[in-house]
């Protein structure tokens, strides 16, 4: 009996630390009482049944077509013999809509699909299409998430030693049973773990389907959303999001226990004799690239179109010239980029410095609870946002800790949401630090200190500026966990972007939108060059910042 | 400064094996290094040669048993208190220091001036034929280039002891030839006691002033290469350096006169140390392949035997004996001149009554 007293007690503690599965407990209480009733109720809702399986849909096709076109980014990059200038220019577009706001090409949609849309009412004269649905919600999420499957699948496909292609080839294989016999068997794991991460990313996104699903294709994020700041029933939303975990879950212990060790020792070493790269027939190359060109100018179309939004009086009624919204944006919502940008300024130091300390606590196995820590971690990230939103809320409204309405608890949302990316490029790079690299200076004579701060601390410098780089822009540009926490002393321009949307002023969420992407570009790029500055020759490199 | 020796009393380390539990990497081992020796620690693959040479250095503590650098106990000591340069196998540069400061670092770490590094770090750079190199990143060198690296880096710190963990293993097998001489002479240039860790028998030999032979854990015999040639102690011995044939004999008697043996139904006389052995006993031989002869069949009373196999490399040739059941290996030098024989051809072999060692045991 008392044992499991004891253990009781420690769920309950080890609950409390983290926030997220906290609100999953509180979906299970009722007036102390432990009860399934809240979810019964859920469920006997036909409403939310469809939005469940809704949800669901939604996330399985975007997990589809986002893995398809990443694929198809991916091969062109690295297997179709490109130049750099394309690459480059392949990546660029790739890297928009992982530096927007998620719903950036849902307004774009909007623009052009909508009631007074650019294409569908003044292009093609069609009075009846009605924009809201599956289909353009699907498309907007695809757009929006395929480059996680692209930056996933990238670096796997170049790992592709071409010696082994050759080494088919010379077996007499032809190119398409090379394709089907070696380049895709050692892709599937990324394909898989790639759709697991556009599945999950689907699963928590609520601004797109706010924007784009309309009434007739309810999602359950969205629902929770309107539950909570519609109808101001925390706990009814808290139990939809709840609803949610189940899906997420199954993926996240898909992702840990099953992507990842399917995973080929990656086929690295060096890379033999140099050769040219043959997978690709000469006839399917112009396809392949019409087809990325052509993705790369839809997304490049609706990043102009959001400009143009942005310094017209109103788009699609009235295209005179105007600084208007910029103005709008500048003044009235000048609190939200001032509030967005402390928060952001805070949370990157922070978010930087704790990714590299619990990097270098995981890697080191300096604690005992290290499993424990790292699976808290990871699940803070791949919860959908609502559930983690509605869990901050929940956790700190009450004493002992009441952050409720303040900076800082925006500001620890970001940090600890989005640190797992530093925190896997220190736990990378440490794994690749040769523990005799540490011997050698303790051996030259060098205390712990001065070799952690004259060998170690240099070499994950990187994912320091890493894991900075990407608290930075999730601040700038999340939005599902966020929205539940700002309040009237605190708010951000995502959410202001949102409001907007919902009160049909379009120019300011242009304006808005396009304000957020040139500053997260300046920063990053100011990130890169940083990183460049202290790279020398010889330092170990962090992949990619924003890749799964 | 004068060089010190280096003196382990009775050490012995364990490790946790998901299997077995645990077990010992090194069991009780002793072992002196003289001052401004070059010792090698000579084993096959998992004896506990690094494990032995890194808590010489301080990476590992013994579960039990001391270690003196010089006079000094250093046992407790961790090893940036020890004063010792230690070259690893895999050279372990700094990746994000340029040769310059790979080298500097130990200087830097004892706080010496900006002039007096750059002084020391191009001298030690110039010992190493490597001027020029200051600015180079350890990725941008060849695996020669790094080990040099890695030994300017270890001696610029001028530590009391040197100690190499198979340094020369991920080099060719030219450039290591040519580096372990280089090595070599730099140990005795700068008259530095030196343990060098290898499985290489033939680097051991060529390297070594003393040579401890490990097995399971435990040094099985010490000397220099020409003891351990000669007067291997035990049959891992006598295999590991060298080539040998083992041959199963009793004696029938062994007195002033030598000792007489009977080996594969022939008679065989040796003039080995008598006291060692008694009549009747069956005993090892260890009988290596340069020390017989063989002469066409039926010439004298030597062991006969088919040829069953001839490698011809020129300044020797290469033949396996067909001995009764046995293969035994013969090298034949200068074999141009003293007639190669051919496979099938009987001969008879011939034992010289010096150069074969006696071990007791064995099978009959
Ligand atoms: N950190 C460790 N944990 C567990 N077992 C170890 C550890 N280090 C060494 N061992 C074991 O101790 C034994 C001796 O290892 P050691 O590295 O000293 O061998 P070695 O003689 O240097 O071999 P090699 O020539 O292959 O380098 C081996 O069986 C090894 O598996
Ligand atoms: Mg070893």
């Amino acid at each position: 009996m008392t044992s499991i007293a004891a253990a009781r007690t420690e769920g309950w503690r080890r609950t409390l630390r983290d926030p997220a599965l906290f609100a999953t407990v509180i979906t299970f209480l009722d007036g102390g009482q432990i009860t399934l009733g809240n979810l019964v109720a859920i469920l006997r809702d036909g409403n939310h049944r469809q939005a469940f399986w809704n949800s669901l849909l939604l996330a399985a096709l975007v997990g589809l077509c986002g893995t398809g076109l990443g694929f198809l980014y991916a091969f062109a990059a690295v297997r179709a013999n490109l130049s750099r200038a394309w690459i480059t220019a392949l990546d660029a577009a790739s890297l928009l809509p992982l530096v927007s706001p998620p719903f950036t090409s849902a307004i774009a949609m909007i623009f052009s699909f909508g009631p007074r849309g650019l294409i569908t009412y003044h292009l093609l004269g069609i009075k009846g299409f009605t924009v809201y649905g599956l289909h353009s919600t699907l498309f907007s999420e695809t757009l929006t998430y395929f480059p996680i499957a692209y930056l996933t699948l990238k670096p796997i496909l170049a790992a592709i030693d071409p010696n082994v292609e050759d080494m088919a080839f010379s077996l007499g294989s032809s190119r398409w049973r090379v394709f089907r016999t070696v380049t895709l068997p050692l892709t599937v794991p990324g394909l898989a773990n790639a759709f697991l991460l556009l599945f999950a990313a689907s699963l928590a996104d609520f601004a797109t389907p706010l924007i784009l699903a309309g009434n007739s294709f309810p999602v359950l994020p969205t629902q929770a959303y309107l539950q909570i700041t519609g109808l101001f029933d925390l706990k009814g939303g808290a139990v939809l999001s709840f609803v949610l975990l189940v899906p997420a879950l199954v993926v996240y212990l898909l992702q840990r226990y099953w992507v990842s060790r399917k995973y080929y020792v990656t086929i690295t070493g060096k890379v033999g004799a140099l050769t040219t790269i043959k997978s690709l027939a000469p006839w399917a190359r112009a396809p392949l690239l019409s087809a990325c060109l052509l993705l790369a100018g839809v997304i490049l179309y609706f990043y102009v179109l959001l400009f143009y939004a942005s310094v017209v009086v109103a788009l699609g009624a009235n295209h005179a010239w105007t600084w208007r919204h910029y103005q709008v944006i500048f003044t009235e919502g000048l609190k939200a980029i001032r509030d967005t940008l402390a928060i952001a300024g805070a949370g990157m130091p922070l978010g930087g410095l704790y990714g590299i300390l619990l990097g270098y606590l995981v890697a080191k196995k300096i604690f005992p609870g290290r499993q424990a820590m790292e699976i808290v971690s990871m699940i803070n990230y791949s919860l959908p946002g609502t559930i983690v939103g509605i869990a901050y809320l929940i956790a700190f409204n009450d004493p002992p800790i009441v952050l409720t309405g303040t900076g800082l608890i925006i500001v620890a949302c970001y940090v600890f949401r989005y640190s797992p990316t530093g925190i896997r490029a220190t736990v990378a790079l440490l794994q690749q630090i040769d523990p005799s690299i540490e011997e050698a200076s303790q051996g030259l004579g060098a205390g712990s200190g001065t070799t952690f701060r004259r060998i170690t601390l240099p070499l994950i410098l990187p994912a320091f500026f890493a894991g900075l780089g990407v608290v930075f822009i999730r601040s700038m540009t999340a939005i599902s966990a966020t929205i539940f926490l700002v309040s009237i002393n605190w708010t951000l321009i995502t959410v202001r972007i949102l409001e907007n949307m919902t009160e049909l002023s379009l120019g300011p969420a242009a304006a808005f939108s396009i304000l957020v992407v040139v500053i997260v570009f300046v920063v990053i790029a100011a990130i890169s060059g940083l990183l460049r500055r202290f790279r020398t020759p010889g330092a170990l490199e962090v992949t990619s910042i924003l890749g799964g | 400064m004068s060089a010190v020796g280096i003196r382990i009393e009775s050490i012995s380390k364990r490790f946790a094996h998901r299997v077995k539990g645990e077990v010992y990497a090194v069991r009780d081992v002793n072992l002196t290094v003289q001052p401004a020796e070059l010792l090698t620690l000579l084993g096959p693959s998992g004896c506990g040669k690094t494990t032995t040479l890194r808590m010489i250095a301080g990476f590992e503590q013994p579960d039990a048993g001391r270690v003196f650098i010089g006079e000094q106990d250093v046992t407790g000591l961790m090893a940036n208190r020890r004063n010792i340069g230690f070259v690893f196998q895999n050279y372990a540069l700094f990746p994000h220091l340029s040769v310059f400061e790979n080298v500097a670092y130990g200087l830097r770490v004892q706080r010496q001036s900006e002039q007096e590094i750059a002084q020391a770090v191009g001298d030690v750079l110039a010992l190493v034929g490597l001027q020029g190199y200051d600015r180079q990143f350890p990725n941008q060198l060849s695996g020669g280039e790094q080990q040099r690296v890695a030994l300017a880096r270890a001696i610029v710190i001028r530590p009391r002891v040197l100690l190499f963990d198979e340094p020369l293993s991920n080099l060719d097998a030219k450039l290591r030839v040519h580096m372990r001489g280089e090595l070599r002479e730099l140990q005795q240039r700068l008259h530095i006691t030196a343990v060098y860790v290898t499985h290489d028998q033939e680097e051991a030999m060529a390297i070594s002033d003393r040579i401890a032979v490990m097995h399971q854990g435990q040094i099985v015999q010490e000397g220099t290469a020409e003891d351990l040639y000669r007067r291997p102690d035990s049959e891992f011995v006598a295999q590991f350096i060298g080539r040998t044939n083992l041959l199963s004999g009793r004696v029938q008697s062994a007195g002033l006169g030598g000792i007489e043996l009977e080996v594969a139904g022939r008679h065989l006389r040796l003039s080995g140390d008598a006291a060692r052995v008694t009549g009747g006993q069956i005993v090892r031989l260890v009988v290596r392949p340069e020390v017989i002869e063989l002469r066409p069949a039926d010439s004298g009373d030597g062991i006969p035997g088919t040829i069953a196999s001839r490698t011809f490399l020129g300044e020797k040739a290469e033949y396996q004996v067909r001995v009764g059941a046995d293969l035994l290996q013969v090298t034949s030098y200068n074999p141009v001149q003293r007639g190669l024989f051919s496979v099938g051809q009987p001969v008879t072999l011939h034992f010289p009554a010096e150069g074969i060692q006696l071990l007791p045991g064995g099978p009959a």
